[in-house]
Order: structure tokens, then sequence, then C-alpha cells
């Protein structure tokens, strides 16, 4: 046993300001750390930016998030000051991603922003990129991912059961925060992809519906590991609108399959392109074979707003372009595990890689 | 709920239409915009695989509170 730590005669203090911030509705259901204004001056520090300036603005609420907002639920979600500067280009890339500002974070779908980090930062604050990566043990990881939906709560007023209408919602609304494995990689960094240097460091925030692992252990041929991710794309269960996007997250071990086999990551965007369809028959059978004139969702070839159905047969493509799809290598370099990432909506273009001012 | 209260302050009348489950947000979002009396029709859920005729069903049983709120005599 250890004996107690020399500051157990403010723990009842400290408790009851953690009570105290929960009774005001301040967390997401876990404890939240008390903030000072000293503390809350560190944080600003870190970064050259007015405390006032606007971060994200969601014109259909009312409301702003401003980089004291920021701060503020950075400290209560347990960021330490030196992770402030991530936290602020996390909001920024939401803010250029698009769909948070559109009222996603409003909607039934239950979406949660899944932040990808590249670049030194990763190793200056501690951020996981390798094994677990989406899992528990790394406060960077866990608190970064915690600091935007205590924003989204607090700042934005988002709650469950009030403006916040999800369904079901996701386990990434705690948080969902990574590193890529740039060290493990094959290839370079997803902000170099876009125009960065390696010595930049960036996040990358897209909006996501949920996660879907793949287990693929068993071969070394790039098109069976290509087509095995097609096929989890292309679930029928994903597509509300016509077409739908990914994030794919290869391990290290089939990163460098591709690799090996002297496939880029651009290779690996426009097979899955060509390659994640789903059957007429199939999109039949579920009633999805049709898309609404209105909302372009899918809906049967018979309901009233049904555009006419091209062809009743073949073959249907369920990305627009090989831009919906990204390519990230996270994970340990131990098995032949990936993941799919369900982007939400469809997608096109470069991601919103917005660059960490450290 | 927002178009519906946006419409009545540009003047021209309007009334949301919600379903019951979303009593609460509807609730939520007429406080956001400083209107929390905002009166509106909420009806059975759902409404998304509904068949046409089920809709003019809906749309039938929910005309005299929709006229009652616009103020139609």
């Amino acid at each position: 046993m250890l004996g107690d730590p020399p500051f157990v005669e403010d723990a009842a203090a400290v408790r009851a300001a953690m009570e105290y911030y929960a009774e005001q509705g301040w967390t997401d259901g876990l404890p939240v750390v008390p903030v000072t204004e000293s503390y809350l001056a560190e944080f600003l520090a870190s970064v050259d930016r007015d405390p006032g300036d606007v971060l994200l603005d969601m014109p259909q609420l009312n409301r702003s998030l401003t980089v004291r907002l920021a701060a503020i639920n950075a400290a209560l979600a347990g960021c330490l000051p030196l992770y402030f500067p991530v936290v602020v280009a996390a909001w920024e890339s939401l803010a250029a991603e698009g769909y948070p500002v559109r009222g996603i974070w409003q909607s039934t779908t239950g979406t949660a922003p899944f932040l990808i980090v590249n670049g030194p930062v990763r190793e200056r604050i501690g951020l996981n990129s390798s094994g677990n990566v989406f899992g528990s043990g790394f406060r960077a990881n866990a608190t970064i991912g915690r600091a935007i939906r205590l924003g989204v709560l607090n700042a934005f007023g988002l709650r469950p059961h009030e403006l916040d209408q999800a369904t079901q919602g996701t386990p990434a609304k705690y948080t969902f925060c990574i590193g890529e494995n740039e060290e493990e990689s094959p290839w370079p960094g997803l902000h170099v992809d876009f125009g960065l240097s390696s010595g930049d460091s960036a996040v990358t925030a897209v909006v996501i519906r949920s996660c879907v692992h793949i287990e693929a252990r068993h071969t070394r041929v790039p098109e069976q590991l290509a087509t095995d991710i097609a096929g989890t794309i292309s679930r029928t269960g994903a597509l509300i609108h016509e077409t739908i996007s990914a994030a794919v997250v290869l391990s290290p071990e089939h990163a460098r399959l591709f690799s090996t086999a002297g496939w880029s990551k651009d290779d690996i965007r426009s097979f899955l392109y060509s390659h994640a369809v789903v059957s007429w028959s199939k999109l039949a059978a579920a009633g999805k074979e049709a898309v609404s004139s209105k909302t372009r969702w899918r809906l049967p070839s018979d309901h009233p707003d049904a555009l006419p159905v091209a062809a009743s047969g073949g073959m249907v493509r369920v990305l627009n372009s090989p831009e919906a799809v990204l390519v990230v290598v996270a994970g340990a370099g131990n098995s032949g595990v990936s993941a799919v990432v369900e982007t939400f909506g469809p997608r096109g273009g470069p991601p919103p890689v917005t660059r960490v001012r450290l | 709920m927002a178009d519906g209260i946006l419409l009545e302050r540009a003047g021209l009348p309007a009334v949301s239409i919600c379903t019951d489950p979303f009593a609460l947000t509807a609730r939520a979002m007429a406080s956001a915009y400083g209107f929390p009396g905002f009166e509106y029709v909420s009806i059975p859920h759902p409404v998304a695989s509904l068949t046409v005729l089920e809709i003019r069903s809906r749309v039938r049983d929910l005309m005299p509170d929709l006229l009652r709120i616009l103020g139609v005599e």
C-alpha cells in the first residue's frame, strides 16, 4: 500500500469541486478536472491566439466556440496545457470539415469526430499511434478527443435528450483521437500527402459513425486484402445516402503487404473505388436500390420520391470517387488486423489537414 | 422548429411539425431561439417509412391543430 499522498488534505475540496461540476452538467458523465483562472492561463499561453477568436460557429444555434471556451473544456477534459495547440487545430479542422457547421451533431445519425494527428507533436505529447490505438491507456488520446466532446456539450449545449438527437450515438463520442504510425508506415504521412512537410504537425478531423474491424492474417496477396476491405466498405447497412466514404486505418503489417507489392496509397484508393460495389439485387433485397429525388437518400424503387433506376441489375459502386477514401497507418506491427472507419456522408476532395501551430 | 420560428419572425405564418419523440429537442431548440413557448404540432412516430396513404391520413389528423395554431377560423 502507498502512504497518503502529500495533498490528501485537499482531496475533499477537489472532490467537492468535481461533484459541483457534475451537478452543473458540465461533464460527459465522467468526472472532470476543476479549472481555475491561473490554470486556464497556462492553456491560453500555449497558443498564439486571442482568447476571443472564434474557432467554430454554429449560426443555427446562435452559439460559437472561442479559444477561451476551447481551453476551459480542454482543461476540464484532463488535457495538459502542452496538448492545447493540438486541440485548437482539431477545432479548426472540424470547422473546415463542414458537417458540424451544417448541424450534423444534432442529427439522429449520431456522429462523432475522429481526429488523426501527424508529425513530431505526437512524440512531444505522448500520443499513441501503435498498439491499442483505438483503445484506452494514453492521456493525450483520451483527453484531446474528450476536449472536443466537452466543448460540444458545454459551449454549444448539444446534450443528449436535448439538442443532440442521436438515436444511439457511438462510443467515439467519448473520445476518438489517434496518431498515425508514421514510424512503421512505408509511405509518407497523411499530412504530407496533402501538402505539409514531414516536420510539420497536423490534425485531420473527420466526422464518423462507426469503426469496423477487418481480420486478414491469412494472405500476402494485395488484391485479396483490398477485396476484404472493399467488402467491408460496401455493406448495405452503412448506406443512407447514394454513396458513402471511408477512412481505412491499416495496421503496419497490412500497409507493408501493399507497399511490398508496389502499391501506393493512391493505388489502394483506386482499387477500393472500383471494387467497393454491391449487387443491385442485394440492394433491392434491402430496399435501397433507388435514390430519393429530394434527399438523395436510398429507398426502394417503388417509393414515390424514387428517381428512375438506370438498370435493374449489375453492380453498384458505393464510393463516388477514389478521393472518398482516406488511407492512414496506425496500430501495432503484430498482426494482420485493420479497420474501416465509416466517415459520414459522401465525400471527395482533400480532407481538412490542419497544421498545429506550436 | 428553427425554420418555423424564423418564418414567423420574418412575418410569414408558420407551424412546425415534429414527431412525438422529438418533444424534448423541439422545446430545447425553441428555447435556443428565445421562443420557449413556440407552439407546434406533434404527431406519432415514425414518418419516414410510411406509405403515401398513411402520410395523407397523418396530415388529415393534424390539420385541426395546425389550423388552430395558425389562427384560421
